[in-house]
């Protein structure tokens, strides 16, 4: 009965509510191939823009209590995966070490999208670069959990990248575990509108000082340059041992910036996205001074 | 598969791909048509609706998971005929669009008012971020907003 064409092809599905995780990761064992989870629908409901099939079955995740909450541990704290990104911001607004994470989850998209799309979603959708919390995630260090109806195994946020997009049927992101440190984070975005846009390049900053602000441990992670975020190592080892200087790692950051290949789009062209990496590194590295 | 919605007060029962966005289910089985299915992205806002009384985008929610749940459309936020608060002041400001924008953006508003009564201005301009005016209008209807809240 749906007007939009590109819904109409295929036979009517299932979509089944999981009340609980054994019942999700039972029912996207017995689906196989066929199924997929359903988190906050931001992605999969957006398939029939990208000429995408859409599965015949699928396993809706976000009312099984355990994947909804924001646990707050000593030492780390753990994100369901069916975690909002208005829920998460919300979750984490008085812990300034996670301002990083707390940025991307609350200025990605739109009140309406933060308010649906979940950091699992977030993770797993293999082919959204612009994905605001997985280069957020990276400079925190974040693991992740995989389960399946026979066994869970936590693995480090880079390793599940490269291989999500060959996760087995049956296996799902259920929760991300973040360590919790005495650091400085900053987020740092630039969309082509003030807000509500989903941002041409993504700088996301996590750097332990000493007193002197010498930079003593740091990871800097880029998103949406590149199809995937990954972290920028060079960067990293180059600012380690020396004062944070805002103005000095803009400068290197220049010098180091040709190893990304930027993807060409619509909305700006490759080369544009590489060179707004230094000037993001800049604003990072100042707002992760004032944190 | 026969699903049913809850919607602006009424059970309503239908047969569809559990798939179908909300929006298609209400234009196009219930007629509700204050609901535009236009970028069908959720950057737009134009299919704006309240889900358990959230601002929700129903181009991307399915309405297998809609069950349930209390849907309120345009339509239905007149109680009795009597328009609301949000939807009076932006009369009294004739801060009408083409209609393409404007229920998306009255759904979003009347949230706003219900949820955060001292909201300011800066804050009507956040809860607007994922409602967009093609005419640029955007000026008369925070005005109509802060006037509205403030009255309150």
């Amino acid at each position: 009965m749906t007007t939009n064409p590109l819904l109409q092809s295929g036979p009517a599905g299932s979509f089944y509510v999981a009340p609980s995780l054994p019942a999700a990761l039972d029912a996207l064992s017995d689906y196989g191939t066929a199924g997929a989870p359903f988190a906050g629908g931001t992605w999969i409901m957006r398939s029939p823009i990208r000429h995408e099939q859409l599965k015949a079955h699928y396993v809706a995740i976000g009312k099984i209590p355990e994947l909804s909450a924001v646990k707050i541990g000593t030492d780390t704290i753990e994100i369901g995966a069916a975690v909002t990104h208005a829920a998460l911001a919300l979750a984490l607004a008085r812990l300034p070490e996670f301002g990083v994470l707390t940025a991307a989850a609350g200025r990605a998209a739109n009140p309406a999208i933060r308010a649906m799309a979940t950091i699992g979603g977030n993770l797993s959708a293999t082919a959204f670069a612009a994905a605001d919390c997985v280069p957020a995630l990276l400079c925190l260090n974040a693991e992740v959990e995989i389960a399946s109806r026979n066994d869970r195994e936590r693995i480090n946020l880079e390793q599940f990248l490269r291989m999500r997009s060959t996760l087995a049927p049956g296996r799902l992101l259920t929760r991300i575990v973040v360590p919790r440190n005495a650091r400085k984070t900053a987020h740092a975005r630039l969309p082509l509108r003030q807000s509500g846009d989903y941002p041409v390049a993504i700088v996301s900053l996590a750097v332990a000082t000493d007193p002197a602000n010498r930079v003593q441990a740091v990871r800097i992670a880029v998103g949406s340059v590149e199809p995937a975020a990954r972290r920028w190592v060079r960067l990293e080892a180059a600012l380690l041992g020396h004062v944070l200087n805002p103005v000095q790692a803009t400068k290197v950051a220049a010098e180091l910036a040709d190893e990304f290949t930027g993807r060409d789009s619509v909305e700006v062209p490759a080369w544009y996205r590489v060179s707004v990496l230094p000037s993001l590194v800049r604003r990072a590295a100042v707002a992760a001074l004032g944190s | 598969m026969a699903l049913s919605l809850n919607v602006n007060g009424d059970r309503r029962g239908f047969t569809a791909d559990p798939v179908t966005p909300l929006v298609d289910v209400l234009r196009e089985e219930f007629h509700l048509t204050g609901a535009k299915p236009v970028c069908r992205e959720g950057f737009c806002g134009a299919c704006m609706v309240l889900v358990d009384d959230r601002p929700t985008l129903s181009c991307l929610m399915p309405a297998a998971l809609a069950q349930g749940c209390e849907v309120r459309t345009v339509e239905g936020l007149a109680a009795n005929g009597t328009l609301n608060p949000i939807q009076q002041a932006l009369e009294a400001c004739d801060a009408v669009q083409c209609g393409m924008c404007f229920p998306g953006m009255v759904v979003t508003l009347t949230h706003l008012m219900k949820a955060t009564p001292g909201a300011t201005r800066d804050d009507v301009r956040s809860a607007l971020t994922g409602n967009i005016c093609r005419c640029t209008g955007y000026e008369s209807i925070v005005e109509a907003a802060v006037r509205a809240l403030t009255a309150t």
